[in-house]
This record gives C-alpha cells, structure tokens and sequence, in this order.
C-alpha cells in the first residue's frame, strides 16, 4: 500500500483523532454544565458569548495540543508554504472583514444576534488576543519540541 | 508499553541514514519515526513493510520479538 506523504501520518491521525475526541466530550460537557447553570438561574455570560467563549476555550485547547503532539502539520508541510498561507490566510481575513463591514454597515438586518452585537468590539479583541496568545504558545511548543526530541 | 527499538537504530546506522532520512523515505514524519524507535508507538503492517524495504531487512529481523533474530 502506497503512503500519502501529503497527508498527516498514521501517528499524527492517531493523536489529532484522540484529542479531538477529547475535546470534544469537553466542549459537550462545559455546554451541559453552561445549560445547568442557566437553568438554575446563574448567568455568568449573556446568550451568544458564553456558547463562544466555551467552544474558542475548547478549540484553542484542541489547537494547543494538536501542535504540541505534532499533528497539526503534515510531515512534508514547507515551512515557507506554511508562511505564504499565513499571509494569504491572514490578507483573506482582512479583505473578508472590510467586505463584511462595507456591505453590512447600513443594513438593517440583524446579522447575527442583538446581544451579540452589544459585544461586539469585545468578542472581536477576545478573539484576536486569544489568537495572537495561541500563536505564542504553539512557537512555544515547537521550539521546545524541537529541542527534546533529538535525532539520537 | 514496548521497549526500544534498537534494531531499526542499527540498520538505519549502517545504512548511515538519519531519523529524518528513513522517514522523508518512508513517508512519516521524523517525529514519528523517533517514537517507534523509542518503543512510544506501535507502527501498522504498512508501515513495517515500508521501513523494512528502505533498510534491506525482513519483517522478523526488525519488528520480531526474539532473540534468534537479534544478530542478523
């Protein structure tokens, strides 16, 4: 059987499959106890920001560990394919929030909920901050990846 | 958990290749050839038959659990 040097290797599935799974019993049960809680009258968070902050919490976990256990990137992954990406991933980014902005900015539609509107600004920092601190910590973990597991 | 590999160490050294060379080889990465080296996974068929082609060896003189094979 041939093997697919441009997909993740049998190991790297492995772990992403165990940590996904992982992670996602997480995020069911933080949105259980998130349901619990609501239903006894606790709000720690408005409607659509506690469901957010539950899912980027269990989503940044899974990110965190999927680079950690070094499957997040396929063996014949380019550093400088992963660079090029970043940039075209971060210039789509840009152009799909000015897009966003200029179409929807007189439009009377409620395009995604009104409280969420309400914190808008701070979910958009949250998000950005969260991504930025998640960028730190996987360089972090590939650095000191790097250095632990020598060629002995 | 299994104990190292010593075996596949050998051959990849006398075939004077690095972790990085036998995966690039095989197709893994060099990660997780370090692991099976080191006893921390436990590879599929496919990818003993890989490794075993690239280093000229036989299945039982690289993954076999015995000492008959320990010398060849």
């Amino acid at each position: 059987m041939k093997i697919n040097k441009s997909a993740l290797d049998e190991m790297q599935t492995e772990r992403r499959n165990h940590i996904g799974n992982q992670m996602f019993l997480l995020t069911f049960y933080l949105l259980l106890l998130d349901a619990g809680l609501y239903g006894m009258g606790i709000r720690w968070l408005e409607y659509p920001v506690n469901s957010m902050v539950i899912i980027i919490l269990s989503m940044s976990i899974y990110l965190v560990r999927t680079i950690a256990a070094n499957a997040y990137l396929p063996p014949k992954a380019d550093s400088k394919k992963t660079v090029a990406s970043l940039l075209i991933a971060i210039g789509c980014s840009v152009a799909l929030a000015a897009a966003v902005f200029f179409f929807f900015k007189n439009s009377s539609a409620p395009f995604f909920a009104q409280a969420a509107n309400e914190h808008s600004a701070l979910i958009l920092f949250l998000v950005s901050v969260v991504g930025l601190l998640l960028s730190l910590i996987a360089a972090i973990i590939r650095k000191r990846n790097d250095k632990n597991d020598s060629d002995d | 958990m299994m104990g190292k590999n010593l075996r596949i160490k050998a051959a990849r050294a006398a075939k004077d290749m690095t972790q990085k060379d036998l995966a690039d080889a095989v197709g893994v990465a060099r990660q997780t050839m370090n692991a099976i080296e080191k006893g921390d996974y436990n590879p599929s068929i496919n990818l003993c038959i890989a490794i075993c082609k690239v280093l000229d060896k036989t299945l039982d003189q690289l993954f076999w659990e015995g000492n008959e094979y320990e010398n060849q």
